[in-house]
Order: C-alpha cells, then sequence, then structure tokens
C-alpha cells in the first residue's frame, strides 16, 4: 500500500515537473494557432478556432498588419541560421577535434595556455571585441559575407568542440590506440579508426552543444552583416513593429525555429546524455 | 496623353483644380481612374524635375540603413518613382527597431562606408553630431546647384526644423545660432490623448481636459474595471524612452524643465517644488490608475493594451493611437483622439515631439547622390504620396497637412485626429535640453520614477536624490 502511495506521490511530482517545464512551450504552440485578438483577450482562453493564417504569413513571406501588407523574410533568415550554424559547426569540428587530440594526447610548450586563451574567448563579452572586428572586417573585405560570419561563429563553436572533445580523449585512455599501433597502424590509422570512435559520444554532443549555442546567437550577424544575411534571432524581432506586436506570428516563428535543433537532438539523444555526463564527471 | 489631359494633370499638380474636378474633366474625356493615374504620376515627376537635373547621378547606387516602420514601408512602396527619376539605383537594410541603433551605432562609429543615408531620431543625433559622423545638411540644403528650386525647405515646420539642428554647445537652444542641420525631418508623432470611445461611455467618463482630470478619470476607471480594464496607458520602463512621450509633455506644459542653463552650465531642475508637485500627480495617476505592470511598459504594451480593449486611455503619441485604430485589433473603430492641455492653466497643449529624420553618414563616398534620395524622401510630392495611400503619418509639411484628399482620409477613418493634430502641432517640439548625456540621465530619471511609483522612496526624496546625482555626473563631464 505504502509502494503504491510513493509511486502515485512520484507520478504527481513528475507530472508537476513536466507541466512546469513543458507549458512555456504548449502554449506559445496554442499562440502560434491564433490571431492576435484572440491571445490579447482578457481573460486568456484555451478555447479558440484555430487558424493557419501565421505559419501561412512565414512561409508565403507577406504579412497583414494595421498598417497594411509587411514583407517577411523569416523562412530566408532560418535558412541563414542553417546556413551558419551547420557550416560553423562543421569548421569547428574540423579544427577542434584534431586540436583537442593533440592537447589531450601530447604535452609541448605552451601547450596549456594556448588551450585557455581558446577557452577565453568564450568569456570575453561579444560586443567588446565587435567594433574592432568590424573595423577589420571592412578593410579585409569579410564584412557582410557568409564567410567572414562563419569565422567569427569560431568564437562561440571552437572553445566547446575543443575542451569537451579534450576531456573524451583523454578518458578513453590512450592503450588501445598504443595496441593498434603495436599491430603496425600509423598514427594517423590509429587516430582515425580507434580515437575518434572512442570519443564519438564526445563529439556528437560538442557539436550539438555548439550548433545551438550558434543557433542561438544574435549580435554577430547583427552588427557585422547586413539584412539578408540575418539569422531568425534577428528575423523574428521583425514582427514587433512600430504598428503592434504580431503575437501569433512570433510564436509560429518560435515552433519553426526550434524545429531543426529539436530534431538534431532528438536524433543525437543516445550520443548526447552519454557525452555530456562523461565530460560534466572529467571536467 | 492627349493636350487636354495633360493640361488637367498640370493643373491638378499646381493647385489650380481640386482632385474632385480632375477626376471629372478626365471621365469627360473618356479616360478612367486607372489611366488618369498614370497620368497624373507622369506628371508629377515632370513637375518634380523641373528646373533641376535629377539624372545627374544616373547609374549610381546608393544604400540606405532603415528602421521597420510604415515610414520605411511607404518610401519602398514609392521607390520606382525615384529610380525612375534620377536613373539611379537604392538598396536598403531594413532592421526591427529593438535592434536598430545599435546597428546604426556600429556603422557610423566604424567610420563604414556601406550606408550613404540612414533614418535617425533627433536625439540620437545629439552624439552622432559632435562625434563627426553627420554631415551637416545646410551645406545642401543652401546650394541652389545641389537642392532642386520647389523643395521647399520652408515647408517644412519651423519647429520640427529646429528640433533636428543644434551647434553641439550641451544646453544652447535647438535651431539656434550656429546650429548645425543635423538631419531632415521626415514623419513625427507628439503626445495626446487617444481614448476608446465605448469603454469611456460604458463606464460613463467624459474625455479628461487636463492632468488632474485624467488621473481621476483612469483612477475610476480602475476601479471600477473589475480587474479586467485600467485607467490610462503610459510607458514605464527602464529608459529614457519613458520620459519623452506624455511625461515630458505634461512636465512641459507645467512650465517646468530638465536644466537651467547658466553661463554655459547646466544644472538639473528636477528638484524644484513645481516639478516636485508635477512628479506627484503623475506617480498618483499611474498608482491609481495605471497598468499593474507599468514598471516594463513600452511603445509596445501601452498601444497593444488600448487596441485590446484592456486600457480606457493612453496620453503617449498620437499615431500609437492612430495604428490601433486599424488592422486586427479588437477595439479597431473604437480609438478616438483629443489634444490635450496637462496643466489647467496653460493656454495650449505642449507636446514633445519625437521625429523620425534622415541623415546623411559622414563616411559616404557619394554624398551628392545621397542628398538626391534625401531631397526626394523628405520632398513634397514623396510626403503627398505616403499621407494620401500609405501611413506616412504625422507628415511634416505644411502643404501635405492641407491636402484636402489626406484630411479627408483620416477625418473619415479617425475621428478626432486631425483636431487634436491641429490643437497640438504649434506648441509640438523638443522639449528636452539638448547635451551629450542625454540617454544615461534621461534613464536616471525613468529609474527614479519608478522608484516613486512603488512607494521605494517618496517623490520629493527621490528627486533630491536624482538631482544629487546628475549635477556630480555633469560636473564629471565637464559640462556642470
Amino acid at each position: 500500500m505504502a509502494d503504491l502511495v510513493l509511486r502515485v506521490l512520484r507520478g504527481l511530482a513528475l507530472a508537476l515537473v513536466l507541466v512546469f517545464f513543458l507549458f512555456p512551450i504548449v502554449w506559445i504552440l496554442l499562440m502560434s494557432f491564433q490571431t492576435n485578438e484572440t491571445i490579447l483577450r482578457l481573460p486568456p482562453s484555451l478555447a479558440f478556432d484555430p487558424t493557419l493564417a501565421n505559419y501561412k504569413a512565414l512561409l508565403t513571406g507577406t504579412m497583414e498588419t494595421s498598417s497594411g501588407t509587411l514583407q517577411v523574410t523569416f523562412l530566408r533568415n532560418l535558412g541563414n541560421s542553417v546556413l551558419l550554424a551547420s557550416l560553423s559547426v562543421g569548421l569547428s569540428l574540423l579544427l577542434g577535434v584534431p586540436a583537442a587530440y593533440a592537447f589531450a594526447r601530447f604535452r609541448f610548450r605552451l601547450g596549456e595556455d594556448i588551450a585557455f586563451t581558446l577557452l577565453s574567448f568564450r568569456f570575453a563579452p561579444p560586443l567588446l571585441v565587435l567594433l574592432p572586428l568590424s573595423l577589420y572586417f571592412n578593410e579585409l573585405g569579410l564584412a557582410d559575407t557568409y564567410a567572414g560570419l562563419i569565422w567569427v561563429y569560431q568564437l562561440i563553436c571552437l572553445p566547446l568542440v575543443l575542451w569537451i572533445v579534450r576531456s573524451h580523449f583523454e578518458e578513453a585512455g590512450v592503450e588501445v590506440e598504443n595496441a593498434y599501433r603495436l599491430d603496425g597502424h600509423s598514427w594517423w590509422a590509429g587516430f582515425r579508426k580507434v580515437a575518434i570512435p572512442l570519443a564519438m559520444p564526445g563529439i556528437a554532443a560538442a557539436g550539438l552543444l555548439a550548433f545551438i549555442f550558434a543557433w542561438n546567437n544574435f549580435v554577430f550577424a547583427l552588427i557585422l552583416a547586413s539584412a539578408d544575411k540575418q539569422p531568425v534571432t534577428v528575423g523574428a524581432l521583425a514582427f514587433v513593429t512600430a504598428s503592434g506586436i504580431q503575437y501569433g506570428q512570433i510564436a509560429a516563428a518560435i515552433v519553426l525555429s526550434i524545429l531543426p535543433t529539436l530534431a538534431l537532438a532528438l536524433y543525437a539523444q543516445r550520443w548526447l546524455v552519454e557525452g555530456l555526463s562523461l565530460g560534466a564527471v572529467k571536467g | 496623353m492627349t493636350e487636354k489631359a495633360r493640361e488637367f494633370c498640370e493643373a491638378l499638380v499646381q493647385g489650380r483644380i481640386g482632385r474632385r474636378e480632375f477626376g471629372r474633366r478626365m471621365a469627360a474625356l473618356g479616360i478612367g481612374t486607372g489611366a488618369a493615374g498614370a497620368m497624373l504620376n507622369a506628371a508629377s515627376t515632370q513637375a518634380l524635375a523641373q528646373g533641376f537635373d535629377w539624372g545627374r547621378h544616373r547609374g549610381r547606387s546608393i544604400k540606405l540603413l532603415l528602421n521597420k516602420h510604415p515610414y520605411t514601408d511607404a518610401m519602398v512602396a514609392n521607390l520606382d518613382s525615384f529610380k525612375q527619376l534620377t536613373g539611379m539605383n537604392v538598396a536598403y537594410d531594413v532592421f526591427p527597431e529593438d535592434v536598430y541603433f545599435d546597428r546604426v551605432t556600429a556603422a557610423l562609429s566604424s567610420r563604414s562606408a556601406e550606408y550613404d543615408a540612414f533614418m535617425t531620431g533627433a536625439y540620437q543625433t545629439w552624439q552622432y553630431g559632435p562625434a563627426g559622423w553627420l554631415v551637416d545638411l545646410n551645406e545642401y540644403i543652401k546650394d541652389a546647384g545641389k537642392t532642386a528650386p520647389n523643395y521647399n525647405w520652408d515647408d517644412v515646420l519651423p519647429n520640427l526644423r529646429a528640433s533636428t539642428a543644434w551647434s553641439g554647445q550641451p544646453g544652447a537652444e535647438l535651431g539656434g545660432p550656429g546650429s548645425k542641420q543635423w538631419a531632415i525631418p521626415w514623419g513625427f508623432e507628439l503626445n495626446s490623448l487617444a481614448y476608446n470611445r465605448r469603454i469611456l461611455e460604458r463606464m460613463g467618463v467624459g474625455v479628461p481636459k487636463s492632468l488632474p482630470e485624467l488621473a481621476e478619470a483612469s483612477a475610476k476607471i480602475s476601479r471600477d474595471g473589475g480587474g479586467q480594464l485600467y485607467g490610462v496607458g503610459v510607458r514605464g520602463s527602464r529608459s529614457w524612452a519613458t520620459i519623452h512621450p506624455g511625461f515630458l509633455s505634461g512636465y512641459a506644459n507645467y512650465g517646468q524643465r530638465d536644466f537651467t542653463v547658466e553661463g554655459g552650465k547646466l544644472r538639473p531642475a528636477m528638484a524644484t517644488p513645481q516639478s516636485k508637485e508635477f512628479h506627484r500627480l503623475w506617480v498618483k495617476m499611474i498608482q491609481d490608475g495605471g497598468p499593474r505592470n507599468w514598471a516594463t511598459y513600452t511603445w509596445y504594451q501601452v498601444g497593444t493594451d488600448l487596441g485590446a480593449g484592456a486600457s480606457a486611455m493612453i496620453f503617449d503619441a498620437d499615431i500609437l493611437g492612430y495604428f490601433m485604430n486599424g488592422g486586427d485589433n479588437r477595439e479597431r473603430g473604437n480609438i478616438a483622439y483629443a489634444a490635450f492641455k496637462p496643466n489647467p492653466a496653460a493656454q495650449a497643449p505642449t507636446p514633445n515631439a519625437w521625429i523620425w529624420s534622415l541623415a546623411m553618414s559622414s563616411a559616404s563616398r557619394q554624398k551628392d547622390a545621397a542628398w538626391a534620395f534625401m531631397q526626394w524622401a523628405s520632398g513634397t510630392e514623396h510626403g503627398l504620396f505616403g499621407a494620401r495611400k500609405m501611413d506616412f503619418v504625422n507628415p511634416v509639411r505644411a502643404s501635405v497637412w492641407k491636402d484636402e484628399e489626406f484630411r479627408a482620409r483620416i477625418a473619415r477613418s479617425y475621428p478626432g485626429y486631425l483636431e487634436q493634430y491641429d490643437a497640438s502641432a504649434p506648441g509640438s517640439k523638443i522639449y528636452f535640453t539638448p547635451q551629450p548625456l542625454f540617454f544615461n540621465l534621461t534613464t536616471e530619471w525613468a529609474a527614479s520614477l519608478q522608484r516613486m511609483v512603488t512607494k521605494e522612496v517618496p517623490v520629493d526624496e527621490g528627486l533630491d536624490r536624482l538631482a544629487e546625482s546628475v549635477t556630480r555626473q555633469l560636473r564629471q563631464a565637464g559640462i556642470g
């Protein structure tokens, strides 16, 4: 009997926690199927006639407001976010995984200093570096280019990849690799066929985290690129207009913009939990 | 185009016949509305080009930095006529208002030549102008070789021309001696009362005529509103933008200033007995009749509540009430407008103005071409187009305000708007004292107001503390 009570209480507690954390997301989902008028009625209600008008506005690129028809560039913003986040993470993995391996396996002069310097990129407030950066970008012709933005996004992605993956290489230990090389395989083959598969949960976790951080970035593209290269984080603000806030379209934009990261997180879930918890224990 | 039709078009453009008469005569010639409109556009373009070589920058391309705003939409909708007139190409970047000024500041301070001209508020020019980031537009306005003879700068409302010009001397009068014209007024808003007729009638409340009446009416509505309705929406976030609309308009109407200037030095004037009296009235109005989360209220919340029927009145930008009377707002069609004289003893309203303006970057490499665009965008033709067909309100030109078609449109859909404008406009200008610490000190003023409304500090003490802090900062900056 006591067991049953405990189980019920535990279930209730879990349900409460779920409702607490999921309520904002569910509410946003419901808002995305409502007009501004039903969203803003007092008191708020769960009963409404669902409409797809908000999604239609986002997908067709035109929005009706109190001051007429406005052009919506949300799909372009979404495309920019996908492009910037995936290419930035790809480049970070390409540079960061070998670097993490080097930091984990070899001791060399100034090695820790270099690793810490790379980590310090995460500490610096972006606004501190943005103005000098925009001056250099103007000189170098990198201002308002995807290549320039992907380069700057390394400030977000590279330290994450480097430090998370490094701890996984260290955790995996060098013995298996040494045994593989004793069998006559090259160092490069050992890196590819032993070290990387062993560190894969960490690489997946680091890649996903870096993707989320890159996806959520706001200020780099805002300052360094023109309107046609802005990600969703800036694009979503376009629904806050002088003539009113389009709450329904903001909600629909949020729903659409969390889909890519949600899909990626679901796909990488099994590596993610292992990768993050291992990294957390090892520090 | 037949000779007769051409004559009628020219007569309308020159104001010799009215629009109705024009339509009647064109119909008599058997020319339909669409064709008549096209002929009229052609005649307008020719009239605009008279005596000025608009094509001198043909083939050039300029780039603009713009805020997402109905003014921008109106310009974009009419941009083809500029391209036809000049043979120029115009590229533009539009950013949402929440991040717009970050983008402008970054572009100007990095001396980027990417943007030739951009939208700005007048207050921002107090920072951008003295920093050397803007061009003094007097160089162009006064140059007959660069400005079309029919540009008619004097047609722009005098208070707005003055409010966008400053010598850079802290405390010096806007538009006074030695002023540089940092920007060209483009569209503006003044602060009046907008109210929900339906709610006021239901609650048995008349339209308030003064601040004490507004406070009393708001308190009654909040009291009787059953928690679903409050009296008056005003801004309250910790930002300079809380001070500049209704608050400063009322403050100025009570004869109060933000600073006094003695011997070139600024002294805060917020802690005088009269100022304290005004603050007490304002704070009480918010406590008894304002929104519950007043301290988070910006332009958006004030407007949204009026449009959704959560507030009965707002004392804010007249165009905010204008926008809330349309679109998918629940209360569309119920909003009305009234000029507002907060001080019962004052002669007339004194609304503080927010002026969206066009400015030219000093880093631009094609300033003459940028000026060609700026004079077109701020000219009478585009002003008329925006006012008649789009939401390019409030126009900054006296001639546009006299336009019959525009007035008829506003009178039809926005009851009382023209009357509030006509009564308010003569006294409308920027009532702040221009000085380089404007944003910091005005934000601090808003923060003090928040503490007074939440009763964290009594009004008198809060203002004494504010004055002390402002004095200290002015001294540190060498201007106090």
